[in-house]
């Protein structure tokens, strides 16, 4: 009776703990995908059939929804471009050349890997104001590199130390400038280092309300969490719909997550150690 | 560095005297520190800061503590089930601030219908409008969000514990509960550290969740630092305050990151040279 309890105990509370994990998830989606005239006549039951598309409808022809993803999908592409050239170049260098200060320059990475978003984004209002860069999508890509870059150049920094010299020497012997060698040796061995860099910025600007809420003040030029956050400042709240642009939202994430399951969990945990 | 520039700008910032109405920017010395801290709406604001802090930092250790004793259990489906508690970490915050308004709804909420099914409430709470409930609610929230970092790192950290530890532990006469104190925890002992120091680093600066969920209110009632900083800069118009209050947190902040250097030394990671 008691082994009974020891091997089944745990596997309940696991279960419970699932159950808290997953429910919000479950909610979001049914939801999103039940009518109007059923959603706001509670009570609930927990399981439905009677669907419908109603609330994407309403979503993508009665709302300005594909013009803000129009958005947020430019400032993540600019995002993911400048942050890999950029990391990639740095890393290169950081690896490969010797300088002084190269302590100060780790710690100054890391560090800034910390600021939070509220803290750099009253500054770049001013600053962007002033020079007419708020409203612009350079700005925005701006200001989500300055979170996102710091983690991504020490990324880039431990994957070069992996490639091996002799390989590029080997290609320095041959004839290859320094960019070609970079190019042809260093890049190719170092791609899941890109890759990971290419997330992590991807992730940062498509999650990012912050900079985008303050920044992007005009309705022309909101990314997605800003447009959707307005969809709640109404009285009278289309809360079907406000769940199906969440689970739209969430697609990516999604997609991330069962596509590199294995990748990610490693190299979350390098990052973040 | 693109990060540092804003900050350094925010610094000096705090000593001038710059509003959104007038053009002139006059330097004022510690003008803005002396107003800011004879402000109480300031020390209301730490203090809601340091509670939603300490809050959220313990629901996520112990939610991610115990979700990661259970995943690292040998069971059917187990990388499925690992990576949906992956998942709300890299949620957008916007999904999950929606998605939780929805669920803890006062009129239509389905966390208001069960608990009044279930006869543990006879009316429906208003969770987010609540004097008393909307600074749990936001807590429940990130505990949510990100109770999985915690699970994460914790999961890493109990599968590189080597089994001879429990073998040994076993072969001595010690039960479950034994092991666990004698083995399990003085080895996640760095890592339930490290999470605590960044989660609570992170948390302190948090805008986004507490804004999108009850934009610091009812009556600041979940008005920490950030949100106030924002409120003197964008509804008050005075950035020379923001930036005092913005340098207030960066303070915090560093003491925050010192300790975090001085326990791990990350910087180890990357060979420096000299």
């Amino acid at each position: 009776m008691k082994d009974g309890a020891a091997r089944w105990a745990p596997m309940a509370a696991l279960l419970v703990i699932l159950v808290v994990v997953a429910f919000p998830f479950y909610w979001m989606v049914l939801s999103a995908f039940t009518p109007r005239a059923v959603l706001f006549r509670p009570p609930y039951q927990l399981v439905r059939l009677d669907l419908s598309l109603e609330n994407f409808r309403d979503l993508l022809f009665a709302t300005e929804f594909l013009v803000y993803a129009k958005n947020s999908v430019l400032a993540a592409v600019g995002a993911i471009v400048l942050n890999v050239v950029a990391a990639t170049l740095a890393g290169y260098g950081l690896t490969r050349f010797a300088f002084r200060g190269k302590r100060t320059f780790a710690f100054g990475t890391l560090f800034s890997y910390m600021f939070p978003p509220m803290l750099m984004a009253i500054p770049l209002y001013i600053l962007f104001s002033a020079l007419k860069m708020r409203n612009t999508y350079l700005g925005l890509i701006l200001a989500h590199m300055a979170i996102s870059l710091p983690l991504n150049i020490w990324i880039m920094w431990q994957y070069f130390q992996i490639v091996p010299l002799s390989l590029e020497e080997a290609a320095w012997v041959s004839g290859a400038s320094r960019l070609r060698a970079l190019r042809e040796v260093c890049l190719p061995s170092a791609r899941a280092g890109i890759l990971s860099v290419a997330i992590f910025a991807f992730a940062l600007s498509w999650n990012d309300f912050t900079f985008a809420f303050i920044l992007q003040t005009d309705r022309h030029m909101f990314t997605l969490p800003v447009g959707l956050a307005t969809f709640v400042e109404q009285t009278a709240i289309h809360w079907g719909m406000v769940m199906a642009s969440a689970v739209l939202v969430s697609v990516p994430t999604f997609a991330l997550v069962f596509f590199l399951q294995k990748y990610l969990l490693s190299g979350l945990g390098m990052s973040a150690k | 560095m693109v990060a540092y520039l804003p900050i350094g700008y925010a610094i000096a910032l705090s000593f001038v005297k710059k509003t959104a109405f007038s053009p002139v920017t006059t330097f004022s010395g510690l003008r803005n520190y002396r107003l800011i801290v004879e402000e109480p709406e300031l020390w209301g604001a730490l203090w809601r800061s340091l509670v939603f802090t300490a809050g959220a930092v313990v629901l996520q250790l112990a939610l991610g503590l115990v979700a990661a004793l259970l995943l690292n259990r040998a069971f059917r489906g187990r990388t499925f089930v690992r990576s949906i508690f992956v998942l709300p970490y890299l949620l957008p915050t916007i999904v999950v601030a929606l998605v939780f308004q929805w669920l803890l709804n006062q009129e239509y909420g389905v966390v208001n219908q069960l608990l009044l099914e279930s006869r543990l409430l006879t009316r429906p709470l208003n969770f987010l409008g609540g004097l008393d409930t909307a600074m749990w609610s936001v807590i429940a929230t990130s505990g949510w969000q990100y109770g999985s970092f915690a699970t994460l790192l914790i999961l890493a950290r109990l599968q590189a514990i080597p089994p001879k530890l429990y073998e040994a532990a076993k072969v001595s006469g010690a039960g479950p509960l034994r092991c666990f104190w004698d083995v399990t925890l003085p080895n996640l002992r760095t890592t339930l550290v490290l999470v605590a120091l960044l989660r609570g680093i992170w948390m302190f600066n948090k805008f986004d969740t507490i804004w999108l969920m009850t934009r610091g209110g009812p009556l600041k009632a979940t008005e920490t630092l950030p949100i106030y900083a924002y409120r003197l800069a964008f509804e008050e118009f005075d950035f020379g305050m923001a930036a005092a209050a913005c340098t207030v947190m960066f303070v915090i902040l560093v003491a925050g990151a010192v300790v975090y250097f001085r326990l791990f030394d990350p910087s180890r990671e990357v060979e420096v040279g000299r």
